[in-house]
């Protein structure tokens, strides 16, 4: 019984730390993550025209990169998500790469027919869900996120082309992977964690968290004895 | 020999009409394909060769997770075949094509059930349990299967794998085109959703054909004039495009003809309502009815 | 007719049953090492060989060697010549334990033996191996049927069950009554269904890899193979009662029974005549004999098929001093039936060849087991049979009674 409450009152107060905790949130994280989640229309037709005459028309319009006003995106719409949710999303830094390319029909390739659209509309309202009978021809959101930015990563040489160089792994829940008997002492747990993640015990062994061997010798009395650190006198081994 | 004669001219009599009507009723082979069948196009020239499908794959059909899974490129030392335990696999060729710094750049091939419009495989099961299914599928039912793996001997591709390790109830184990996931409205295969760029399009095969076409006109210089599977023993629901002959990709060189044509022919043409049988019976008949009446005359009968 | 067929009854225990016993006892484990550990824990197939000496030779010759009893029974039963009935018998029986061990051969090589009986009720029409298995299925039976009246003739008015099984006398008399009069009733329809039957799966059994045009080497692969399986098999039939005849006669020291032989030769030179100029027809109007001196084994074991298994033993049967001598027909005999035998192996083993995997196949060790079990059995069967029910029919060297085993 006793042992009941002692549990429940530490959950509320995990609880409440955790809602304290989200008081704060980062302005424009949640911007990108609200600018993420909009579906937009589908764009049916599209000018299939030189990239040249393209150009010119965002010149005469006076569109350039200056324009933006988004630092960066989130790459995590719904079009993707409904069908998988394997990795965590792209953040997309719009700003950087147009700075650096100067060319927004690198990536802005074709525009919509409908001229009171937007010259340089979002990827989403072209590439929507993939294989669209209507229009076998246009690729999905995921397949134009991958094929332009992989393509163009290759091309100059520049940026990451492995699936971990921009996304994040989906942490999996580990409510189920974890398999520890109530009351496990340090070491169970320790161990526990090496079933899977052994690298990262191998890694923790060559960090100074581990080899910090106390204050230096030299630094206290200019003794040569280590009396503290985790290699030594340590509180646990994890 | 006991032959009464009473019982023989009645059978006979059976056995001239059904003859002399059967023959005429063997008709020419005609393809059981169905009309609107869906597809895969693999596009080889956008495989970047992360082997997600793999991993898709195993997930949908609740496989074991394929070897080195997480981008090992060791994996591609070895060609892979499908087997029992991962219906798809995906392997490396180098053909000689240079990327832009003039490295050896890498083709990659998705291998499957290419899912024949006239699967040689269905002609050949001896109790049915391989049909083609009105929306492409070549479909394996377990239940009818004897594991004779005359299948296996008919397919072109070598693609049916076998359970030879389980003593009693091996089953034959290919790629089920994610049969339960595509009837379903809107339903993908597992490899097509995941696939990262879309080297895998699904969808109706006449659209991807046209679609494979298309790509190929845009852009003759990147893609060799051929779709596999277009033509190859008379038509697959999976389709290949490829900036690289399929020739140096292991794809096996086939025919036009329908695999089962051939032998569908002759059996249908021999045995179609069992004419040419009963025929022979009834010669065979006249010829020991004959013979026995000579020897009447003779001698007496020999027993059997 | 001199006399008529009778049991043997010689010593049954011989040394040579006893090498049988071995080899059936090797098969025997072999076998059950297939049921426990799986056809890949005793076999050399894989995904691209998924037959090999099971359905080559336990299978595919067993069916062509099997020929024996059908085209016999054609010849004495249907053609009226009475004159070959001595070796009816025995090639009905040949037939008979042929084709049981062919469905055992079966039972061994299909991974789901338990469910053999599915194709009866699930059809497919379109399947060579449908027809095939339907007509060996029907064809075994009738096999059987054709046989009752040798147990009858053996053992009615004579069934004398010892203690209390004396009870069920009185009903296997009756049964065997029963049995012999519907058995020669339906005698004439089941000689012509047997003959019937036999056409057609001996004739499919070569259509079956006609659904694999770019795995069989071009030098078998011909839309005619259903043919060429079809008179090989009329081809054969003779030649293989002539080789089993020789061997049995000879192993029991029998009337070796020329009288009968020689002129089943006569008929072989015209059946061989017109399975070799098929073959040689085909060869010539697909235009494949370019291959013949590729070298590979392939065309090598072709060459050996068709010039030791057809071609020197037909000119051997044409010469009419060969055809006279006991050791040249049986020579001629056992190289049309190493031929057969050879082009049932090349087309289903040799003549295989994967498009995509590299590698050939050559049969385990286990798989050799239990092909040479099961034909050691059906030996030892035959054996049996011969020494107690009437089949042989030869003039018998004096034996007394003592012999008999009981």
């Amino acid at each position: 019984m006793i042992k009941k409450i002692v549990f429940y009152s530490g959950l509320m107060i995990l609880v409440a730390g955790l809602s304290m905790a989200q008081v704060w949130k980062a302005p424009d994280q949640e911007k990108a993550k609200e600018r993420a989640k909009e579906r937009v229309k589908f764009v049916k037709e599209y000018k299939n025209e030189d990239i040249i005459l393209h150009k010119m028309a965002l010149v005469e319009k006076g569109i350039t990169h200056k324009d933006i006003t988004e630092n960066y995106f989130l790459l995590d719409s719904p079009i993707i998500k409904e069908r998988e949710d394997h990795y965590g999303p792209v953040r997309f830094a719009h700003k950087r790469h147009a700075a650096l390319i100067e060319d927004c029909t690198a990536c802005h390739h074709y525009r919509p027919k409908d001229e009171s659209m937007s010259e340089t509309t979002r990827c989403s309202a072209c590439h929507q869900d993939s294989f669209n009978p209507e229009h076998p021809e246009r690729i999905g959101l995921k397949a134009a996120f991958h094929q332009q930015c992989t393509e163009c990563h290759q091309e100059k040489q520049d940026g990451p082309v492995t699936c971990t160089g921009c996304h994040l792994k989906n942490v999996p829940d580990h409510k189920d992977l974890v398999k520890l008997a109530d009351g496990a002492d340090a070491f169970e747990v320790t161990a526990e964690c090496l079933r899977c993640h052994d690298q990262a015990g191998e890694d923790m062994l060559k960090t100074a968290h581990w080899n910090w061997r106390g204050p230096s010798p030299f630094t206290v009395e200019h003794r040569k004895d280590v009396q503290h650190g985790k290699g030594t006198t340590a509180l646990n081994n994890y | 020999m006991q032959l009464t004669r009473r019982n023989f001219f009645k059978f006979m009599g059976v056995t001239g009409a059904s003859a002399a009507a059967a023959p005429s009723s063997a008709q020419a082979w005609q393809s059981k394909a169905p009309p609107d069948p869906y597809g895969c196009l693999v596009d080889l020239t956008r495989c970047i060769g992360c082997r997600k499908c793999e991993e898709g794959c195993a997930t949908v059909n609740k496989l074991p997770a394929p070897v080195k899974a997480t981008c090992d490129c060791t994996v591609f030392e070895k060609k892979r075949r499908p087997d029992v335990n991962a219906f798809t696999t995906v392997n490396r060729y180098f053909s000689g094509k240079l990327d832009v710094l003039d490295k050896p750049s890498p083709t990659y091939v998705k291998v499957q059930c290419m899912h024949c419009q006239d699967p040689a495989c269905v002609s050949a099961c001896i109790s049915g349990a391989i049909t083609k299914k009105e929306n492409g599928t070549v479909h394996y039912n377990v239940d009818r299967c004897i594991g004779c793996r005359y299948c296996m001997v008919a397919c072109p591709f070598e693609i049916p794998a076998y359970e030879y390790h389980d003593p009693i109830t091996p089953e034959v184990r290919k790629c089920t085109f994610c049969f339960d996931r595509i009837s379903k409205e809107g339903g993908l295969p597992g490899c097509a959703t995941i696939c990262p760029v879309e080297a895998i399009t699904f969808g109706k095969r006449e659209t991807l054909l046209k679609l494979a076409k298309q790509r190929i006109k845009s852009d003759p210089n990147k893609y060799v004039d051929h779709i596999y599977g277009e033509k190859e023993v008379g038509g697959t629901s999976w389709l290949y495009v490829s900036s690289v002959p399929f020739s140096k990709l292991s794809f096996p060189e086939l025919p036009e003809t329908p695999s089962p044509k051939l032998a569908e022919t002759i059996q249908h043409s021999l045995f179609s309502y069992l004419w040419s049988p009963i025929l022979l019976f009834g010669f065979l008949g006249g010829m020991m009815y004959k013979f026995d009446k000579k020897d009447e005359n003779t001698q007496d009968k020999g027993g059997a | 007719m001199d006399h008529k067929a009778s049991p043997l009854n010689r010593k049954f225990w011989t040394p040579g049953v006893y090498v049988m016993l071995v080899f059936m006892i090797a098969g025997f484990l072999a076998i059950l090492a297939r049921f426990t550990g799986g056809i890949g824990y005793v076999s050399n197939l894989s995904a691209a060989r998924p037959w090999g000496l099971w359905v080559g030779v336990d299978v595919a010759t067993g069916v062509a060697l099997a020929a024996g009893g059908f085209t016999t029974a054609a010849l004495a039963h249907i053609f009226g010549r009475h004159s070959y009935e001595p070796v009816i018998r025995p090639a009905l029986l040949t037939a008979m334990l042929g084709y049981t061990f062919v469905v055992l051969g079966l039972l061994v090589d299909i991974g789901r033996s338990w469910a053999i009986w599915k194709p009866v009720f699930f059809w497919n029409t379109n399947s060579v191996l449908f027809e095939v298995a339907m007509c060996v299925m029907v064809y075994l039976h009738v096999l059987y049927f054709e046989f009752i009246p040798i147990v009858v003739e053996q053992f009615k008015d004579k069934v004398r069950l010892p203690g209390i099984l004396e009870l069920l006398n009185g009903p296997i008399e009756m049964f065997l009554k029963v049995a012999d009069v519907v058995a020669s009733k339906m005698m004439w329809i089941l000689i012509i269904l047997g003959v019937v039957l036999s056409c057609m799966h001996q004739s499919s059994l070569g259509s079956l890899m006609l659904i694999a045009p770019t795995k069989i080497h071009p030098l078998w692969y011909t839309p005619i193979m259903p043919l060429l399986f079809l008179v090989s098999a009329f081809a054969v039939g003779y030649p293989m009662v002539v080789f089993e005849t020789t061997l049995v006669t000879s192993s029991f020291k029998l009337d070796s029974e020329m009288s009968i032989l020689t002129p089943l030769t006569r008929i072989t030179i015209f059946l061989l005549g017109l399975y070799m100029l098929l073959k040689f027809g085909d060869m010539f109007v697909r235009g494949t004999y370019v291959y013949l001196l590729d070298g590979t084994y392939q065309t090598n074991s072709f060459i050996v098929e068709v010039l030791f298994g057809i071609l020197v033993p037909w000119l051997m049967l044409v010469s009419t001093k060969i055809r006279q001598t006991r050791i040249g027909v049986f020579t001629a005999a056992t190289m049309i039936v190493f031929g057969v035998a050879l082009n049932r192996i090349n087309v289903f083993i040799v003549g295989y060849t994967s498009p995509i995997t590299e590698g050939g196949y050559f049969p385990s060790i286990v798989e050799i087991f239990v092909t040479l079990g099961l034909i050691a059995t059906l030996m030892f069967i035959y054996r049996f049979v011969v020494t107690f029910l009437p089949v042989l029919q030869a003039a018998p060297e004096p034996i007394t009674s003592e012999e008999v085993s009981s």
